[in-house]
């Protein structure tokens, strides 16, 4: 018996040694990469050989990473406010200020161009009338003037790409005489190259408005892109808005076909809409005839449903009136 | 449709203007060269059936090359060198142009044009200088803007160029 079981010993051993005598190098070749796998270091190590990379190309298949990634962005950023807020403050500082400035002006400038309408008109006539339609409709004062009075026309817009001043998208009125897009796009590009190396302006100065008799051209700055109003009238401030708003939307949406623009303008189809319901907005009658062109913000769009309801306040109240009237009327006939 | 811009320079009274005037759309006067000292004009060609639309800026010529010029040339993705074959200083200016605007655009493909060539009994610019030139990886054509010899070719080949440079 014992023979049996050391034939079977020697059988187990003579199978270890001749594993051992074929796969040494393999074994020990599965030992390595069993410790680099438990080892932390070594994977740490070898990950950090290959993560830059893997995130480049991850970013080129789809968002994931970013989905992935933003609880953990979120949570750093609460950190290094929490931390350290004067990092975070000096390092928007720049951007803050130019931003409030800005908006102040914007402000200013709104508020002054308010003013002045609602002193001309506050004790005239129509004053008194638009002061009904205010209270009526809920909307302030100023904005009914505005409604009434500034006539204008916005006749033609570019969207040009600011270092080459070609043309990424154009839109322009009905019946306008549209001169070449493309020429005068470039041409109006070299016009603010010249402006600011003749008058050395600082290096955030642009140029915003010019004037010639009835026309006006407003000029939106973005960091790649120029947004160029061609309008005939006075325009209002609203309309200024307006232009931000639109090229801040394609600024944004647009951000990577702009920095990528190399002469092929046909990402920017999809801009002509925004351009053209902007230019449809301050449309005249086909009449021909000055009357005042009506021009709808955000604002107004929001109030037109409470327009709705003070009709029927005013139809209900003058029927009241009508009845208390005849009542009255009915009542002294009585008692005659 | 492709749009590029261009520049075009060149010493003073080489001919660029004329070189470009009857070949392209012109809607502008000549006297913003003066005063803006750029004047636009715009050229369709045609590269493997593909329409490309080139604004030409010209910046006025002067035989100095102020630093106010370089930003016009801001976006650019060629330019076109002017001289005037019967006056060589005109050459030893357009060299010394191209090295300041090499500095700033280093890879911007660039022709030289040989302009007046029309003048033959008159002409001033050796062509050993012009061999040598092309020894150094300029490329050269000659054109005249009177009879129209070569200036489509001009453009062709420099629309071309800066396709091939978009496609890499």
């Amino acid at each position: 018996m014992e023979n049996i079981s050391v034939n079977k010993m020697s059988d187990k051993d003579e199978l270890a040694n001749l594993r051992t005598l074929m796969l040494a190098p393999e074994q020990s070749e599965i030992s390595e990469l069993k410790q680099r796998l438990n080892d932390p270091r070594i994977r740490a190590e070898e990950l950090s050989r290959v993560i830059a990379e893997a995130i480049v190309m991850r970013t080129t298949t789809d968002q994931k990473l970013a989905t992935a990634l933003l609880p953990t962005i979120e949570i750093v950023l609460r950190d290094v406010v929490k931390k350290d807020p004067k990092f975070l403050a000096e390092t928007m500082f720049p951007i803050i200020g130019l931003a409030i400035r800005k908006a102040i002006a914007e402000a200013l400038r709104s508020m002054v161009q308010s003013m002045n309408r609602t002193l001309e008109y506050a004790f005239s006539w129509h004053g008194i009338l638009w002061r009904i339609e205010s209270i009526r409709t809920g909307k302030p004062f100023a904005e009914i003037i505005l409604l009434h009075t500034l006539i204008y026309r916005v006749e033609q817009l570019f969207l040009i790409h600011k270092e080459t001043g070609l043309v990424l998208q154009h839109a322009a009125a009905d019946s306008i005489d549209v001169k070449d897009a493309d020429m005068v796009a470039a041409m109006f590009t070299a016009i603010q190259d010249f402006v600011n190396d003749s008058f050395s302006t600082k290096e955030d100065a642009s140029l915003q408005n010019l004037n010639l008799g009835e026309l006006t051209v407003w000029i939106e700055q973005g960091p790649q892109t120029l947004l160029v109003a061609v309008i005939r009238g006075i325009p209002p401030q609203e309309l200024r808005n307006m232009l931000q708003e639109i090229l801040e939307n394609i600024e944004f949406e647009y951000g990577l076909a702009i920095a990528n623009f190399e002469g092929n303008a046909a990402p920017f189809e999809a801009c002509k809409p925004d351009l053209q319901y902007c230019i449809s907005q301050s449309q005249q009658t086909d009449s021909g005839a000055r009357i005042p062109v009506k021009f709808s913000t955000k604002s107004i769009k929001q109030n037109t449903k409470k327009n709705d309801g003070s009709w029927v306040f005013i139809i209900i109240a003058g029927v009241l009136c009508l009845i208390i009237i005849i009542a009255g009327i009915i009542f002294s006939a009585v008692r005659w | 449709m492709i749009q590029k811009k261009i520049c075009l320079m060149g010493s003073f009274a080489v001919g660029k203007t004329s070189l470009v005037r009857r070949f392209v759309e012109n809607m502008f006067s000549d006297k913003y060269l003066t005063t803006l000292g750029v004047k636009i004009s715009k050229k369709i060609v045609n590269i493997q059936l593909e329409d490309v639309t080139i604004l030409i800026w010209d910046i006025g010529g002067e035989d100095l090359f102020p630093q106010t010029k370089l930003t016009y040339l801001r976006g650019m993705s060629g330019y076109l060198l002017v001289v005037d074959k019967t006056r060589a200083s005109t050459l030893e200016i357009v060299i010394d142009i191209q090295k300041k605007v090499r500095g700033t655009f280093p890879d911007v493909p660039y022709i030289l044009l040989e302009n007046k060539t029309d003048l033959t009994g008159q002409w001033d610019i050796e062509d050993s200088t012009i061999e040598k030139l092309r020894h150094e990886g300029w490329d050269i054509m000659k054109t005249s803007a009177k009879t129209g010899l070569g200036v489509e070719e001009a453009f062709t080949c420099l629309a071309a160029k800066m396709l091939k440079k978009t496609i890499t």
